[in-house]
């Protein structure tokens, strides 16, 4: 999977669950909480009840004169009688304080009610029952509301994963159809490209041409289609490539390559100002590190002004190319970076190069800077 | 067995506990010789007053001025024991007196948890 995919997918899997989920959760705490109240509710109504049967029992004991009066404890109830004044006359226990103003109450664990009587039986004016919550079927509810979340994210994770994959199966398939195509069309361009070089090679060195000029602009053509044919099959073969990470001469390594690209320069009659540093060292893969030299002298040569100047710069922190061509605009300096992106349309490309540079750079953690001035310069500066 | 034995002795104490001295004088004798159901009397105070403070008042509110219309107890109690006529005593023995009676009959001394008698 691509990391565009990717990155769609996991955009549109967070907002598809973040919401389903946050909905879920309010609908389950909403159902908990109701069913909860409803629990307490009918633990209410056995307090009421308590509390029936122990006015029962007062009436009873009202007419009954022979002492001692037994009071209608119940194991599972505790509960006490008070007198008009609200004060404290007998019990199975002692409230340390009484909600007088509710009827029905609870303090921390413990469910409280209150029932008021008349006549008063015995001078009993207030009953008050209490019990403490039975929180098994609140532990079951809270338990079965927490699987039916699980269950529900489960579902809908994997409803969100298939339904993600099936949005982006239209541009997977586009992003697939290109590759494909460049895959093709980059492996035919591969043996013409060769051959044009090659014989370029063998006229110059064997045969005393006389369109000299002529032949310098095929090479020169024929370099930047090779360049071309270069990045597009890094930027396909880039998932699978397998790079040999080495302790690289980067010094000679830069010299090589601005001999490659001495051709172009002095088609363009460019001032070459080369100020390396001898025998630098840089641990990468010496593909990554020509597409990375290539990139940057390819884009300083190509969006440069005819008779400009060329500046390379190397030492043992970083490496830094800068034109005197066309500058990017400061807004367009952010969106540089991307891939097909190209802000200045006058030269040809696809606006691959500087995304095959930003990718060797993170590859490797090195950073990244452009200065530039728009119609002044630009510089390039790669830093580790 | 010693908690048993020491909840049984409380409730002893309170069963044979006896009227004061004032109490059995002014009130308790002349109810036992007309057999007038002291505790039942108590016991209708409750049912209608609840605290003591109130019975209290109530008692003494009847006692200075006894009549039918001002009794706790129904009309047909009347056919039956004779209406009572006002206490010749002064209002600190009065109310010395009902707060004897309603300290003897108190019902806090009469109720037990149902795990005593086990």
């Amino acid at each position: 999977m691509l990391q565009s995919e990717k990155r769609s997918l996991v955009r549109f899997l967070f907002i598809y669950l973040s919401s389903t989920l946050l909905l879920f959760l309010l609908a389950t705490f909403i159902f908990y909480d109701f069913q909860k109240q409803n629990i307490i509710h009918n633990q209410n109504s056995q307090l009421n009840q308590e509390a029936l049967r122990i006015s029962e029992s007062l009436r009873q004991l009202s007419s009954t004169f022979s002492a001692p009066l037994v009071y209608p404890k119940t194991e599972l109830f505790s509960s006490a009688i008070y007198n008009l004044d609200k004060s404290y006359i007998f019990g199975s226990f002692q409230p340390n304080s009484v909600l007088w103003e509710k009827e029905y109450y609870q303090i921390d664990n413990t469910l409280f009610y209150i029932q008021e009587l008349y006549p008063y039986y015995l001078g009993v004016s207030y009953i008050v029952v209490s019990k403490e919550i039975n929180q098994e079927p609140i532990d079951d509810l809270f338990n079965i509301s927490l699987l039916f979340l699980c269950i529900a994210g489960i579902f809908f994770t994997i409803l969100g994963i298939f339904l993600g994959k099936l949005f982006i199966a239209p541009m997977k398939e586009s992003i697939e159809k290109m590759n494909r195509f460049i895959e093709d069309t980059t492996h035919e361009f591969n043996t013409p490209i060769s051959t044009i070089l090659t014989n370029i090679e063998l006229i110059d060195t064997f045969y005393e041409s006389e369109a000299k000029t002529e032949l310098k602009r095929i090479e020169v053509a024929s370099k930047n289609l090779s360049r071309l044919y270069e990045d597009l099959s890094f930027l396909k073969l880039n998932h699978d490539y397998h790079r040999k990470v080495i302790s690289l001469n980067i010094s000679e390594l830069l010299k090589e390559r601005i001999e490659y690209f001495k051709t172009l320069i002095e088609v363009k009659e460019l001032k070459l100002i080369k100020n390396i540093e001898q025998n630098i060292y840089l641990t990468i893969d010496k593909n990554d590190a020509i597409r990375l030299i290539d990139n940057l002298l390819s884009n300083a040569i190509k969006y440069n002004k005819k008779e400009g100047s060329l500046t390379i710069r190397l030492n043992n922190k970083q490496l830094s190319v800068t034109d005197t061509g066309i500058g990017i605009k400061k807004e367009d300096i952010k969106l540089i970076h991307t891939r097909f992106k190209r802000v200045n349309k006058s030269e040809g490309g696809f606006g691959i190069g500087l995304d095959i540079v930003g990718q060797v750079v993170k590859c490797y953690q090195f950073k990244f800077d452009i200065n530039s001035i728009y119609t002044q310069h630009t510089e390039v500066i790669i830093t580790w | 067995m010693v908690k048993t034995f020491f909840l049984i002795s409380i409730l002893f104490a309170t069963l044979t506990a006896t009227p004061s001295k004032v109490l059995e004088k002014n009130c308790i004798n002349c109810h036992i010789t007309q057999k007038i159901p002291s505790e039942l009397l108590y016991r209708r105070y409750l049912q209608k007053y609840s605290t003591h403070t109130r019975i209290q008042n109530k008692i003494f509110e009847y006692l200075k001025a006894p009549n039918k219309k001002n009794s706790i107890m129904p009309k047909q109690f009347f056919l039956k024991f004779p209406e009572k006529k006002a206490l010749d005593l002064n209002e600190t023995l009065l109310k010395e007196s009902i707060k004897d009676y309603l300290e003897h009959f108190d019902i806090k001394k009469q109720l037990i948890l149902h795990q005593v008698l086990e």
